[in-house]
Protein backbone atom coordinates (compact mmCIF):
# COMPACT_ATOMS: atom_id res chain seq x y z
CA UNK A 1 0.00 0.00 0.00
CA UNK A 2 1.41 3.52 -1.08
CA UNK A 3 1.39 6.76 1.40
CA UNK A 4 -1.70 9.29 -0.60
CA UNK A 5 -2.59 13.00 0.16
CA UNK A 6 -6.35 13.31 -0.91
CA UNK A 7 -7.15 17.14 -0.42
CA UNK A 8 -11.08 17.73 -0.84
CA UNK A 9 -12.92 21.24 -1.12
CA UNK A 10 -16.66 20.99 0.19
CA UNK A 11 -18.93 23.42 -0.65
CA UNK A 12 -18.78 26.22 2.00
CA UNK A 13 -22.77 26.26 2.56
CA UNK A 14 -22.14 22.99 4.19
CA UNK A 15 -22.59 22.84 8.40
CA UNK A 16 -20.02 21.63 10.19
CA UNK A 17 -21.91 18.28 11.11
CA UNK A 18 -22.19 17.39 7.62
CA UNK A 19 -18.02 17.91 7.32
CA UNK A 20 -17.66 16.09 10.04
CA UNK A 21 -19.88 13.46 8.31
CA UNK A 22 -18.28 13.53 5.08
CA UNK A 23 -14.34 13.63 6.49
CA UNK A 24 -16.17 9.73 8.07
CA UNK A 25 -17.52 8.53 4.85
CA UNK A 26 -13.78 9.35 3.68
CA UNK A 27 -11.70 7.78 6.19
CA UNK A 28 -14.26 4.81 6.67
CA UNK A 29 -13.33 2.98 3.85
CA UNK A 30 -9.77 3.60 3.96
CA UNK A 31 -9.95 1.52 7.28
CA UNK A 32 -12.03 -0.76 6.44
CA UNK A 33 -9.81 -1.67 3.27
CA UNK A 34 -7.32 -2.21 5.22
CA UNK A 35 -5.45 0.82 4.95
CA UNK A 36 -4.55 3.28 7.49
CA UNK A 37 -6.19 7.01 7.99
CA UNK A 38 -2.25 9.24 8.96
CA UNK A 39 -3.61 12.11 9.96
CA UNK A 40 -6.84 14.24 8.81
CA UNK A 41 -6.08 18.43 8.55
CA UNK A 42 -8.92 20.80 8.37
CA UNK A 43 -8.01 24.00 6.85
CA UNK A 44 -11.51 25.54 7.62
CA UNK A 45 -13.15 27.93 4.98
CA UNK A 46 -10.46 29.14 2.31
CA UNK A 47 -11.58 32.10 0.06
CA UNK A 48 -10.51 30.26 -3.73
CA UNK A 49 -8.47 31.33 -6.34
CA UNK A 50 -11.21 31.33 -9.13
CA UNK A 51 -14.33 30.48 -8.78
CA UNK A 52 -15.63 27.04 -8.77
CA UNK A 53 -19.14 26.29 -9.42
CA UNK A 54 -19.55 30.10 -8.74
CA UNK A 55 -18.34 29.73 -4.91
CA UNK A 56 -15.88 31.91 -4.10
CA UNK A 57 -14.44 29.68 -0.73
CA UNK A 58 -14.59 26.12 0.05
CA UNK A 59 -14.11 24.10 2.78
CA UNK A 60 -10.69 22.69 2.37
CA UNK A 61 -9.84 19.40 4.22
CA UNK A 62 -6.61 17.25 3.89
CA UNK A 63 -6.17 13.80 4.37
CA UNK A 64 -2.86 11.98 4.60
CA UNK A 65 -3.48 7.68 4.83
CA UNK A 66 -2.42 4.93 3.18
CA UNK A 67 -4.57 2.88 1.15
CA UNK A 68 -4.81 0.05 -1.64
CA UNK A 69 -4.70 1.18 -4.95
CA UNK A 70 -8.32 0.11 -6.07
CA UNK A 71 -9.76 2.27 -3.32
CA UNK A 72 -8.14 5.23 -4.78
CA UNK A 73 -10.52 5.04 -7.66
CA UNK A 74 -13.31 3.71 -5.88
CA UNK A 75 -12.79 7.35 -3.58
CA UNK A 76 -12.16 9.41 -7.35
CA UNK A 77 -15.89 7.97 -8.17
CA UNK A 78 -17.47 8.84 -5.11
CA UNK A 79 -16.01 12.36 -4.55
CA UNK A 80 -17.49 13.08 -8.03
CA UNK A 81 -20.75 12.08 -7.30
CA UNK A 82 -21.09 13.65 -4.23
CA UNK A 83 -23.01 17.34 -5.07
CA UNK A 84 -20.79 18.73 -1.83
CA UNK A 85 -17.39 18.40 -3.22
CA UNK A 86 -16.58 21.35 -4.97
CA UNK A 87 -13.43 19.99 -5.81
CA UNK A 88 -10.85 16.72 -4.62
CA UNK A 89 -6.96 15.99 -5.64
CA UNK A 90 -5.11 12.79 -4.38
CA UNK A 91 -1.63 12.66 -4.97
CA UNK A 92 1.53 9.98 -3.82
CA UNK A 93 2.80 11.48 -0.58
CA UNK A 94 6.36 12.11 -0.67
CA UNK A 95 8.15 10.25 2.34
CA UNK A 96 9.39 12.54 4.86
CA UNK A 97 12.15 13.85 2.89
CA UNK A 98 14.57 10.93 2.80
CA UNK A 99 17.77 12.73 1.43
CA UNK A 100 17.14 15.39 4.95
CA UNK A 101 17.10 12.23 6.96
CA UNK A 102 20.37 11.20 4.88
CA UNK A 103 22.05 14.30 5.20
CA UNK A 104 21.41 14.17 9.26
CA UNK A 105 22.63 11.24 9.72
CA UNK A 106 25.95 12.36 7.45
CA UNK A 107 26.52 14.88 9.64
CA UNK A 108 26.12 12.99 12.79
CA UNK A 109 28.82 11.02 11.32
CA UNK A 110 31.48 13.74 10.03
CA UNK A 111 30.28 15.03 13.53
CA UNK A 112 30.77 12.31 15.46
CA UNK A 113 34.18 10.70 15.05
CA UNK A 114 36.11 14.06 15.23
CA UNK A 115 35.58 14.78 19.49
CA UNK A 116 36.56 10.63 19.40
CA UNK A 117 39.93 11.13 17.34
CA UNK A 118 40.65 14.13 19.63
CA UNK B 1 32.36 57.03 -13.73
CA UNK B 2 30.39 53.99 -14.77
CA UNK B 3 31.00 53.26 -18.60
CA UNK B 4 27.84 51.79 -19.71
CA UNK B 5 28.86 48.17 -19.49
CA UNK B 6 29.57 48.51 -16.28
CA UNK B 7 26.05 50.48 -15.17
CA UNK B 8 23.98 48.51 -15.98
CA UNK B 9 24.20 46.35 -12.74
CA UNK B 10 25.32 42.66 -13.62
CA UNK B 11 24.63 40.10 -11.18
CA UNK B 12 24.57 36.66 -11.17
CA UNK B 13 21.12 34.67 -10.81
CA UNK B 14 20.80 32.08 -8.08
CA UNK B 15 18.18 29.52 -7.27
CA UNK B 16 16.50 30.73 -4.68
CA UNK B 17 15.27 27.59 -3.37
CA UNK B 18 18.95 26.15 -3.49
CA UNK B 19 20.24 28.94 -1.08
CA UNK B 20 17.12 28.16 1.36
CA UNK B 21 18.12 25.06 0.99
CA UNK B 22 14.85 23.69 0.12
CA UNK B 23 14.32 19.51 -0.24
CA UNK B 24 11.04 19.59 -1.79
CA UNK B 25 8.25 22.20 -2.66
CA UNK B 26 4.85 21.62 -1.57
CA UNK B 27 1.87 21.70 -3.73
CA UNK B 28 0.24 23.20 -0.36
CA UNK B 29 2.76 26.14 0.02
CA UNK B 30 0.94 28.59 -1.64
CA UNK B 31 2.81 31.28 -0.12
CA UNK B 32 6.12 30.25 -1.29
CA UNK B 33 4.69 29.37 -5.05
CA UNK B 34 2.82 32.82 -5.70
CA UNK B 35 6.73 34.00 -5.64
CA UNK B 36 7.08 31.77 -9.01
CA UNK B 37 4.21 33.02 -10.84
CA UNK B 38 3.39 35.81 -12.61
CA UNK B 39 0.65 38.55 -11.94
CA UNK B 40 -1.36 36.50 -14.83
CA UNK B 41 -0.86 33.66 -13.16
CA UNK B 42 1.79 32.45 -15.46
CA UNK B 43 4.78 29.86 -14.09
CA UNK B 44 7.92 32.36 -14.31
CA UNK B 45 10.86 30.62 -16.89
CA UNK B 46 13.95 29.25 -15.29
CA UNK B 47 15.67 32.45 -16.88
CA UNK B 48 14.36 35.40 -15.37
CA UNK B 49 13.92 33.74 -12.04
CA UNK B 50 17.56 31.80 -11.88
CA UNK B 51 15.87 28.56 -10.39
CA UNK B 52 17.85 25.51 -11.21
CA UNK B 53 16.35 22.90 -13.39
CA UNK B 54 15.42 20.92 -10.69
CA UNK B 55 13.48 22.80 -8.35
CA UNK B 56 11.92 24.59 -11.46
CA UNK B 57 10.64 21.44 -11.97
CA UNK B 58 9.36 20.78 -8.65
CA UNK B 59 7.55 24.06 -8.74
CA UNK B 60 5.95 23.14 -12.02
CA UNK B 61 4.68 20.24 -10.62
CA UNK B 62 3.36 22.00 -7.15
CA UNK B 63 2.22 24.69 -9.38
CA UNK B 64 -0.20 22.82 -11.54
CA UNK B 65 -1.36 21.29 -8.36
CA UNK B 66 -2.42 23.90 -6.47
CA UNK B 67 -4.33 25.14 -9.86
CA UNK B 68 -6.12 22.69 -9.65
CA UNK B 69 -6.83 22.98 -5.73
CA UNK B 70 -7.60 26.54 -6.07
CA UNK B 71 -4.98 27.71 -3.79
CA UNK B 72 -3.06 29.16 -7.35
CA UNK B 73 -4.92 30.80 -9.99
CA UNK B 74 -5.07 29.52 -13.71
CA UNK B 75 -5.39 32.87 -14.61
CA UNK B 76 -5.60 36.30 -13.55
CA UNK B 77 -9.01 37.75 -12.45
CA UNK B 78 -8.64 40.89 -14.82
CA UNK B 79 -7.77 39.05 -18.26
CA UNK B 80 -11.02 36.79 -17.85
Amino acid sequence: MKLYETTIIYDPGLEETRINDEVERVTQPIAQAGGEVIEVQRWGKRKLAYNIRKRRDGTYIHVKHKSPATLIAEMDRRFRLNEGVLRHLTVLAVKESPRAAEDAAKAEGLAAPVPAAE
Amino acid sequence: MARDGESRSFRRKFCKLCFDKVERIDYKDDRRLSRFITDRGKIVPRRISGTCARHQSQITEAVKRARILALLPFTSDQYR
